[in-house]
């Protein structure tokens, strides 16, 4: 064996191991500040690939997601939370929490559900303003499966490292597609209801292990306080390596599978007497056919047909009835 | 809440999607797509989208 080819191996093996996407909270195509309220949208996502959901059970909390600049030695932001408003105290049926998810047709090498399955490791930064004791949870949803291991922040308003060994699971499978499978839980606050149970192998899910081991609700239940996640890597075998970097556009190119955003006036080409598309070229094939948003467009069509003409390699927007239309500020989502 | 879309002009078929009122976005008749599972779900909970305009 030659040097060259003793070099690749080891490239092999230590490339493109983190399974997460954009687990350094670097790409933000949807802005950089959010408004999060019990009596407004429960989820919604912010930082490409990250899903706060906020249980319309709450009371009063409300508070605001940003991309923040501080982040540990080595990163360069993190997904922060603040409270605003907060929570008197925490109902059996209170959630909240901040996920990402992944598709079954990246996990097919954990080899769930055969007598091969594989240890796999998460390893993130975390930084609180309260210390305690905090839910995290895995729910395989192609088998109603779950995990959950809890972990816990020693010292206030310090970025921690952890890191939690995720067993093999020889039951239940992974569908092999492009849906959701995987669900990463960082709970914030959670009630009774769910947290009773910790669970450190797969089980079919239930509630009580749905953030089972979740003590502090401090961070909700404190105006002011916060809640910051970022350097998060999920990789196969029984132990962290060092945070895989990848390059600013390749992250990039992996958040436009789920997200596209357009700025400005997406002018059309005229296709008939009558008619006209604008025609959005796509980085990267898109997850599924995406739902189309957009902020203004040219009035006076008879009808808009935004994804009738769509597939996952290329995006038309048919303008019916004029010649000369632009559509603006258009989103592309396919989010899991 | 949401709404049809008439007939596709270039085709003459019905269109492939339909619009989410309370954002006007357009979401695909794609089974993967989330925006249009929670339609289906809405559908499924007895639920009608108004009619296509004339």
């Amino acid at each position: 064996m030659t040097r060259a080819s003793q070099l690749s191996q080891v490239a092999n093996t230590y490339s493109n191991r983190n399974l997460i996407i954009n687990g350094a909270m670097q790409i933000s195509q949807r802005g950089t500040s959010w408004s999060h309220a019990h009596d407004g949208t429960q989820w919604f996502y912010t930082i490409d690939r990250y899903e706060p959901y906020l249980r319309s059970t709450h009371s009063t909390l409300d508070g605001t997601w940003s991309q923040s600049t501080d982040a540990p030695n080595g990163f360069s932001n993190s997904l922060l939370w603040t409270t605003g408003t907060a929570e008197s105290s925490i109902n059996a049926d209170d959630f909240f929490y901040v996920r990402t998810k992944l598709e079954g047709q990246t996990l097919q090498q954990l080899a769930y559900g055969t007598s091969s399955a594989k240890v796999s490791t998460i390893s993130f930064w975390i930084k609180s303003s309260v210390a305690g004791t905090y839910g995290f949870s895995i729910y395989n949803q192609d088998s109603d499966r779950q995990v959950a291991i809890p972990y816990t922040i020693n010292s206030a308003n310090t970025w921690e490292k952890k890191t939690i060994t995720i067993p093999a699971d020889t039951t239940g499978s992974i569908d092999n597609d492009n849906n959701a499978s995987f669900n990463f839980y960082w709970f914030i606050d959670a009630g009774s209801d769910f947290t009773t149970t910790s669970q450190s192998t797969w089980t079919t899910y239930s509630n009580s292990v749905f953030a089972g081991g979740h003590s502090q609700n401090g961070v909700a239940t404190t105006s002011g306080a916060t809640f910051a996640i970022t350097g998060i890597q999920y990789e196969v075998g029984e132990s962290a390596t060092e945070f895989e970097h990848r390059p600013y556009t390749t992250e990039l190119l992996l958040c436009q599978r789920y997200y596209n955003f357009y700025e400005g006036d997406n002018y059309s080409c005229v296709y008939s007497t009558s008619n006209c598309f604008t025609i959005l070229d796509l980085p990267s094939e898109m997850r599924a056919v995406p739902t189309v948003g957009y902020s203004d467009r040219r009035a006076g069509a008879s009808a808009y047909y935004f994804t009738s003409y769509n597939y996952k390699r290329r995006v038309q927007l048919l303008s019916a009835g004029i010649t000369n239309g632009y559509v603006t500020n258009v989103t592309l989502d396919s989010e899991l | 809440m949401y709404k049809l879309l008439p007939n596709d002009p270039i085709k003459n078929e019905p269109a492939k999607e339909i619009v989410r009122l309370s954002d006007n976005a357009h979401i695909p008749f794609d089974e993967a797509n989330r925006d249009y599972q929670e339609y289906l779900e809405w559908v499924a909970e007895g639920n009608t989208p108004e009619p296509a305009d004339e």
